[in-house]
Order: C-alpha cells, then sequence, then structure tokens
C-alpha cells in the first residue's frame, strides 16, 4: 500500500517536471526574421550592413526579447558575436564595420530574453565588402558642382571673345587706389595681413590674389609693403609671388625680402606682434584679407586707433561684424574671391564672376519657387532638398 | 615652362583631389591621402625658412637699433630656452609644460582678455544712430542684449503687463530670423565663390598667386 502511494507520488512528480520542462522550453523567444546581409553602398569596402524584422516577442510577452547579437563566420569557421554589447530591443539594423574587402561572410542574428535564453535566425546568404567608386549619396552635389562648373567655364570663354561684361562696383577694392595713394603721400607704408589661414584655405589663395594685385601697385608707387605671415608655407609661397610681382612691374630692385616675416604661429601671439608694428610703424594703409578668427577685432580696432585706411575681407561669416564696425570697408561673402578679377580686369576672370552670379540665380530662383510651393502646399521639393 | 609645370600639377591635382570627394573607394582615398601626406613634408622645409626669417628680423632689429630692439634680446632667449629644454627631453618634459602653462599660456589669456574692452569701443562706433541702418542695428543690438540676460526677462515681467519674457523671445527671434537668413545668404555666396575661385586655379586661368602676368 505504501509503495503503491509513493509510486503514485513519483509518477505525479515525473510529470509535473516533464510538463514544467516543456513549458519552459517553449518559452524560447521566436527568432529575428527576413535577416539581410548586404555590402554597405557609397563606402571604402570595409563594412557590410545587416538588417532584419524584428523578433514578434520584441518586448512583449512572457519570454520578451530584450536585445540582438550578431553573429558572423567566413567559409566554414564557427559563428562568432560581434556585438561587444547587445543591440536594444527593437534595433533592426548593424553596420558591420569589421568586415574586410575579400572573404565572404555570412551572418545570424540572435534574440536574448531577459533569462538569457537565445534563439539564432536564419542564415544570410555569403556577402563580400565591396568599395565604391562613386558615392551616389553625393549625386546630386556632384550634378549641381557640374552644373555651376560648365557655367563659369563657359561664361569664362565667352568672355574670350572680348565682350564686354558688366561687374557691379565693389567700394572695397576700388577704394585699393585710394589706399595705396593715400599711404604715398603720407610716407607711411602700407600692411597686408593675410589672417590664419594656411595655405590651402581657398581663402587664404583668394587673399594672395589680392596681394598680388596690391604689390604690384606698390611696386609702381615704390611704397614699402609690410606682410607679417603666421604660416611657413604662405610666408615662402607669399615671398615668391610678391617677388615676381615686382619683377613683372620692371621693379625687381624695390622688392624687399625682409618686409614679408615669419611672426609666429600662435593665434594671439600673431594679434600681439601685428598690433605692435601698427603702433610703431603706424601705416597708412592696412589690408586684412583672408581666414580670422577672434583676432580680427583686436587688429582691426588697433588699425582703426592709429589712423590707417584699412580694407578687410573675410571668408569667416561669424567675423564680419568685427570687420564691418571697425574697417573702412569690408568685402562681403563672395567679393574677397571676386577680388582678384575685378582689379586685375582681365575678361577671362569676369568672365568667371558672370557665371558665378548665374550659380546665384539659380540658386535665388529656386528659393523663391521653394517657398511658393511650400506656402501653396507642395512639399515635395522641400523634402528633396532636405534628403540632398 | 616656369609656368606651365605648376599650372599642369595644380590641374591635375586640383582635378584628383575633386574626384576623390565624390569616390570613396579605397584607391582614390589612398591617391587622395598620399597627396595629402606630400604636402605635409613641405612643412618642415618651410618652417626652416620661417624661423630663419625670424631670426633674420630680429637680428637686423637689434643690429639697427631699431625702436625697442631690447625686446629682440627676448625673442631669442625664449626661443633658445624652448629648443634647449623641448627637444632633448620632449614636449611633455615639466620644465616645458611648465613654460608653456605659466608664460604662453597667460600672455595668450591676456590677448584675448582685451577683446572685452575692444568690443565695446567697437560697438560704441558701430551703434551711433547717425543713419537709419544704424539705428536699426542699435535698436536690435539692444534687444539681443536685454534678452540675453535673465534680469531683461525678470524686469519686463515685473514692469509691463503683458507679453511674458518678451526680450528674450524676442532675441531669439532676431537671431533665427534675421541674422540666421542673412548668414545663409553669406554662406550661399561664400560657397559659390569658393567654387569659381577653384575651377579658375585648376583651369590655370587665376595665376595671380604665381605673381600675376603670363
Amino acid at each position: 500500500m505504501i509503495f503503491e502511494k509513493m509510486r503514485q507520488q513519483i509518477v505525479v512528480y515525473a510529470l509535473v517536471l516533464v510538463f514544467g520542462c516543456s513549458v519552459g522550453f517553449s518559452q524560447q523567444p521566436a527568432p529575428p526574421e527576413n535577416v539581410n546581409a548586404f555590402d554597405t553602398p557609397n563606402d571604402a569596402g570595409a563594412s557590410i550592413t545587416i538588417t532584419w524584422d524584428k523578433s514578434p516577442e520584441d518586448g512583449t510577452g512572457a519570454e520578451a526579447v530584450t536585445g540582438y547579437h550578431v553573429l558572423r563566420k567566413s567559409g566554414d569557421s564557427e559563428f562568432e558575436v560581434i556585438t561587444k554589447s547587445p543591440l536594444t530591443a527593437g534595433e533592426t539594423r548593424y553596420v558591420d564595420k569589421g568586415a574586410k574587402g575579400g572573404p565572404a561572410y555570412t551572418y545570424s542574428v540572435q534574440a536574448i530574453t531577459a533569462s538569457e535564453s537565445t534563439v539564432n535566425s536564419a542564415e544570410t546568404a555569403p556577402v563580400k565588402a565591396v568599395g565604391n567608386w562613386f558615392h551616389f549619396g553625393k549625386r546630386w552635389i556632384f550634378l549641381a558642382l557640374i552644373l555651376f562648373s560648365v557655367a563659369v567655364v563657359y561664361s569664362i570663354y565667352h568672355a574670350r571673345r572680348g565682350k564686354e561684361i558688366f561687374i557691379r562696383r565693389i567700394p572695397g577694392l576700388e577704394a585699393v587706389d585710394e589706399a595705396i595713394g593715400r599711404s604715398t603721400e603720407m610716407g607711411r607704408p602700407i600692411m597686408y595681413i593675410l589672417g590664419l589661414g594656411s595655405v590651402s584655405d581657398v581663402a587664404t589663395i583668394a587673399s594672395m590674389n589680392i596681394l598680388s594685385q596690391v604689390a604690384r601697385k606698390t611696386a609702381d608707387y615704390e611704397m614699402p609693403l609690410r606682410v607679417p605671415c603666421n604660416d611657413p608655407i604662405v610666408l615662402n609661397v607669399v615671398r615668391e609671388m610678391v617677388r615676381t610681382a615686382y619683377v613683372n612691374e620692371g621693379r625687381p630692385d624695390a622688392y624687399q625680402e625682409d618686409d614679408i616675416f615669419f611672426l609666429t604661429e600662435s593665434q594671439f601671439a600673431y594679434a600681439a606682434g601685428v598690433d605692435g608694428m601698427m603702433i610703431r610703424e603706424k601705416p597708412a594703409a592696412i589690408f586684412m584679407q583672408g581666414t580670422f578668427y577672434a583676432e580680427s577685432l583686436i587688429l582691426a580696432e588697433t588699425g582703426n586707433s592709429v589712423g590707417a585706411i584699412q580694407i578687410a575681407g573675410t571668408d569667416s561669416d561669424s567675423q564680419l561684424p568685427f570687420f564691418i564696425a571697425a574697417c573702412d570697408y569690408t568685402l562681403i561673402g563672395e567679393e574677397l574671391y571676386a577680388a582678384s578679377a575685378y582689379l586685375s580686369r582681365e575678361p577671362m576672370l569676369i568672365g568667371s564672376l558672370r557665371g558665378q552670379d548665374y550659380g546665384k540665380l539659380i540658386i535665388f530662383g529656386a528659393l523663391i519657387i521653394g517657398v511658393i510651393l511650400e506656402l501653396i502646399g507642395v512639399t515635395w521639393v522641400t523634402t528633396f532638398f532636405q534628403r540632398v | 615652362m616656369r609656368r606651365q609645370v605648376p599650372l599642369a600639377l595644380c590641374f591635375i591635382f586640383g582635378l584628383v583631389m575633386m574626384l576623390a570627394e565624390f569616390s570613396p573607394h579605397p584607391v582614390s582615398q589612398g591617391i587622395r591621402k598620399e597627396i595629402i601626406d606630400w604636402s605635409l613634408i613641405i612643412w618642415p622645409f618651410a618652417l626652416v625658412l620661417a624661423v630663419a626669417s625670424l631670426v633674420h628680423t630680429h637680428w637686423i632689429r637689434i643690429r639697427r637699433r631699431a625702436e625697442y630692439w631690447q625686446y629682440s634680446y627676448l625673442v631669442f632667449i625664449g626661443m633658445i630656452v624652448m629648443v634647449v629644454i623641448g627637444i632633448p627631453f620632449g614636449k611633455r618634459h615639466p620644465a616645458f609644460v611648465w613654460m608653456f602653462e605659466n608664460v604662453q599660456v597667460p600672455m595668450d589669456a591676456t590677448m584675448f582678455s582685451l577683446l572685452a574692452f575692444i568690443i565695446a569701443s567697437a560697438a560704441y562706433r558701430a551703434f551711433r544712430a547717425r543713419t537709419f541702418e544704424a539705428s536699426l542695428l542699435l535698436a536690435a543690438a539692444l534687444i539681443v542684449m536685454i534678452g540675453n540676460v535673465p534680469v531683461g526677462d525678470f524686469i519686463w515681467n515685473k514692469l509691463i503687463p503683458f507679453g511674458d519674457d518678451l526680450p528674450s523671445t524676442a532675441r531669439q527671434w532676431i537671431l533665427d530670423n534675421p541674422n540666421l537668413s542673412s548668414r545663409r545668404g553669406i554662406i550661399l555666396g561664400i560657397s559659390l565663390g569658393v567654387i569659381s575661385q577653384s575651377i579658375r586655379i585648376i583651369l590655370g586661368i587665376e595665376r595671380s598667386y604665381l605673381g600675376g602676368g603670363d
């Protein structure tokens, strides 16, 4: 009798255990579905993108999925986890930046629950990371660049035919002759400051182009042209450039190499050095053209205090108000880049300004059309430009 | 020939660098990196010439007894001390770091702090309401200044029965609308100017940086 009761109890316990286990196994989460791996577009060929549909139990259910791991294998090797920590629930995309160009990789996505039970998705097809020759994400920018370049080149070659092109008066550039003439009358030097940009900055190159035109005039007037530099490469380029300008004007004897010198690379030490020169030498004309930062106002105010006529120009839009406040003339925005053409009056250079104006016209037109369309409720234009 | 070689090099490298901007392929990016590395090599040679220029300038000042020539000795002393400590012991040596932190940093900070006073004098000139534009500038500046400090809103809310926090709201409107739109206009112009200038240089039409002429 006792043995019979014990046998019944054992059977009951065994049934409970088997039932419990079966319930436990059946609570394993459903795996992520539609796992897809593909070569990441528009990259150097060092990454593969994996996407998947969330597990049906992502964040819900008794055994909710709390995160995902991505697994990778190459050839016949075993899968290994490549995510350092689990991706959070709800994630459906991962970029494997550890993929190397060459071998084909297979991926699987592993769903994890709070009780750390896991389930792997089906394997993806093998995929290779391949470098792309063209970044299709930048195609519209490329197209715009080509169109703008064609407009500029067309205008340049149109200008070669000798047709006169109107360019609006830029007071800051009209004043260059006035500034140099004033220096000559007062017998004081001219100071040219190229800013803190390096030779790879387009604003510095634009500034050097203006300096070349200024140097031609100072060579004619035999006025000392002082150029303190803060970049060693700019110093050497400027020396060569000014020397050539003097030679081209037939005044190689007037060129003074010592007037173009290196001061320092430190921003505020440069400002202090140039300020000191302004106070001591009291230049009659100061040109500040190029890239400037916080030192712009320190320089411009000192120049103002010594009574110099100041012509400034910069591509740093945050410094423009300071120059406008402290200088007599300021080249704003693209005027800095138009200065060389304006001063030299070479037809081909002036032609490029016409092309630049075409570009502005197109942008202006697009802005007006965009505003009108947005006002009448057509939003695809705005959406298109936001995507670009 | 003296002009054609730099112009040809400028055309080739300018075009390659521009196209590399649109090509993420390892080969094009490798070429791009290589060109940038080459340009970096020029720097040390240019630095030697720059230091020679600095020494020459101050030596001439001392020899000619130019105004404040005594300070040129300070340039030499500073340069020699930094080189003597920096080259053999490296830039992390305590003496080198001490000089940087206790000499250069305070002097830089001094120059930077001068901006506060300089801005005041420049603002005084800019905001003199002599024309309509200057008056507009003055009014905008006053609103932005008052809106920038919490006490502006506090005083407004205490004294004026309508328009809660109007100074800071007006300030934000000025910054977000007239200010931002005009800045973007300038940036658009600058961008077109940069592209146009680059095309002129790449095609060899702009030669002023070579000293001008043909």
